[in-house]
C-alpha cells in the first residue's frame, strides 16, 4: 500500500505523487507517516520534509502550515514549499543576507515587518540546510 | 479643406497610435492569460483548507477567536484593490464609484496607485498604501492582509472588507464589496471555500464519516485558531489575483477598442487625403488648360 502525498501553497500545487513514507516537521516535533497512520491534523513548522519513494529520499523545504492525514492520503498546506532541485542556493543566500542586515540595522521597525523578516530568515536557513545536506 | 501635407501628417500619427495600442493589446492578452491561470491555481488550496476546517468544525465548540466575535461597527476597514497603471477603460473609476457610495466612517488600506491617489484626493482616511506588482505574490498580499487584521484586532477598525473589480469574464468586471472580518461562523467559511474551489458542498459530507477518530496536535482549538488567519490571508490573496485578472482583461478590451477606432479613423483620413490629392491634380490640369487657351 502506498501513500498519496500532496503539497499545496496558495500559489500552486508543489508536489503530488504516490510515496512510501513521509517525515513532516510539526510544532511538536518531526512526525513520520507510514501507510495506515491514524487520521491526524497538525501544524507544520519551518523545516525539511523528507519523502521516501522506492528507497530514494527527496527533500523539500516548507514553511508554516498544516498537514492532514486521512486514510492513505497526506495533504500538506504550506505557506511556502520548494523542492530540493528548485532551490537556488545563491539567490537564497543573498536574500538571507539582505534580511539579516535589515534585521540588524533596524532596531525599532514595526513588529510585523520584524516577524516577516524573521520568517524569511528561517525559511532561507531551512532551504540552505536542505540544499547542503547531500554534501 | 486641409492640405494634403497636414492630412499625411495626421495619418502618420494615427498609424503610430494604432501600432502602440495593438502592441499593448497583445501584451495585456498574454498577461491576462497568466493572471487567470494564477487565479485558478489557488483552487486546490481552498479545497484542502475547506476539508481541514470541515474536520475541525465538528470538534471545536464555537471558538473564542477574536475573528468570530461580533462587535458594534463604528469604523469600517476597507481594503481597496485597484491597478497601478491606467489605460484600462472604466475599471478603476467603476471601483472607486463604490467607494464614493460609502457614507459611514471608514478607513482604507489601498493596493495600487490609482486607488491611493483617489483616497488622498477625496480626503478619506488612508491607513496605508501598497504597490500593485505585476506578479501578485502571496507574501506581498500577506503583508497587506496582516496589516489590516492588526488594525482590526487593535480596534482601529471594526470590520475588514475588500473592494475589488470582480472578474466575471473578459468583457465584464463587476466592482464588488465583500466583508471578510468578523467571520460569521466556521460553517460559512467552509461554504465560501467550497465555492472558491469550484466543488459542490456535498463532497465534504462523505469525508466526515471517515475521520471520526481524528487526532489533533496539539489540540483542535489551537489548530483552528492558527487556521483562521491563514484563511483570511488566502481570501484576500484570492481577491487580489481576481483583481489582477480583471485589470488585464479590461486593459486588453480598452486597447482593442482604441485600435479599432484608430483603424476606422485611418480609413476616413486616407479617403480624405485621396480626395484632396485628386482635387489638387484636377486644379493643376485646369490651370494648365486655362493658360493654353489664353496663349
Amino acid at each position: 500500500m502506498a501513500l498519496t502525498l500532496e503539497i499545496v501553497t496558495p500559489e500552486a500545487r508543489v508536489y503530488s505523487d504516490t510515496i512510501d513514507t513521509v517525515v513532516i516537521p510539526t510544532t511538536s516535533g518531526e512526525v513520520g507517516i507510514l501507510p495506515g497512520h491514524i487520521p491526524l491534523l497538525t501544524q507544520v513548522e519551518h523545516g525539511e520534509l523528507r519523502v521516501t519513494k522506492n528507497g530514494q529520499t527527496s527533500l523539500l523545504a516548507v514553511s508554516g502550515g498544516f498537514a492532514q492525514v486521512e486514510g492513505d492520503r497526506v495533504h500538506v498546506l504550506a505557506e511556502h514549499a520548494i523542492t530540493e532541485e528548485k532551490i537556488d542556493e545563491n539567490a537564497v543566500e543573498a536574500a538571507l543576507k539582505r534580511a539579516e542586515e535589515q534585521l540588524k540595522a533596524a532596531k525599532d521597525i514595526d513588529p510585523q515587518q520584524y516577524e516577516h523578516l524573521q520568517n524569511l530568515v528561517r525559511y532561507s536557513g531551512v532551504q540552505l540546510a536542505v540544499k547542503r545536506r547531500r554534501r | 479643406m486641409a492640405s494634403t501635407r497636414d492630412i499625411r501628417r495626421r495619418i502618420k500619427s494615427v498609424k503610430n497610435t494604432r501600432q502602440i495600442t495593438k502592441a499593448m493589446e497583445l501584451v495585456a492578452a498574454s498577461k491576462m492569460k497568466k493572471a487567470q491561470q494564477a487565479a485558478l491555481s489557488g483552487r486546490p488550496y481552498a479545497e484542502l483548507m475547506a476539508r481541514m476546517l470541515g474536520a475541525l468544525a465538528d470538534r471545536v465548540e464555537e471558538s473564542h477567536h477574536p475573528f468570530l466575535a461580533k462587535r458594534d461597527v463604528k469604523v469600517r476597514g476597507i481594503i481597496l484593490i485597484t491597478s497601478d497603471k491606467g489605460l484600462c477603460g472604466a475599471l478603476n473609476s467603476n471601483v472607486l464609484k463604490l467607494v464614493t457610495d460609502i457614507k459611514t466612517p471608514a478607513k482604507y488600506a489601498v493596493i495600487g496607485r490609482k486607488g491611493a491617489q483617489f483616497i488622498a484626493r477625496t480626503r478619506r482616511e488612508l491607513l496605508a498604501d501598497f504597490p500593485a506588482n505585476d506578479r501578485t505574490t502571496f507574501a506581498d498580499i500577506k503583508t497587506v492582509a496582516e496589516f489590516m487584521v492588526k488594525q482590526f484586532l487593535d480596534g482601529v477598525v471594526d470590520t475588514v472588507e475588500v473592494i475589488w473589480p470582480r472578474f466575471r469574464n473578459t468583457l465584464a468586471q463587476v466592482p464588488t464589496i465583500m466583508p471578510i472580518l468578523p467571520l460569521s461562523s466556521v460553517k460559512d467559511v467552509i461554504a465560501d471555500l467550497h465555492s472558491d474551489a469550484g466543488v459542490v458542498a456535498s463532497a465534504s459530507t462523505n469525508v466526515k464519516a471517515v475521520d471520526s477518530q481524528m487526532l489533533f496536535e496539539p489540540d483542535p482549538a489551537v489548530v483552528l485558531d492558527a487556521l483562521l488567519p491563514l484563511y483570511v490571508n488566502r481570501e484576500i490573496y484570492q481577491h487580489a489575483l481576481d483583481a489582477k485578472a480583471s485589470e488585464h482583461s479590461a486593459r486588453m478590451v480598452a486597447m482593442k477598442t482604441a485600435k479599432d477606432n484608430a483603424t476606422k479613423l485611418l480609413g476616413d483620413l486616407t479617403l480624405e487625403y485621396n480626395k484632396a490629392r485628386q482635387a489638387g491634380i484636377t486644379q493643376e490640369i485646369l490651370e494648365i488648360a486655362a493658360a493654353q487657351f489664353a496663349a
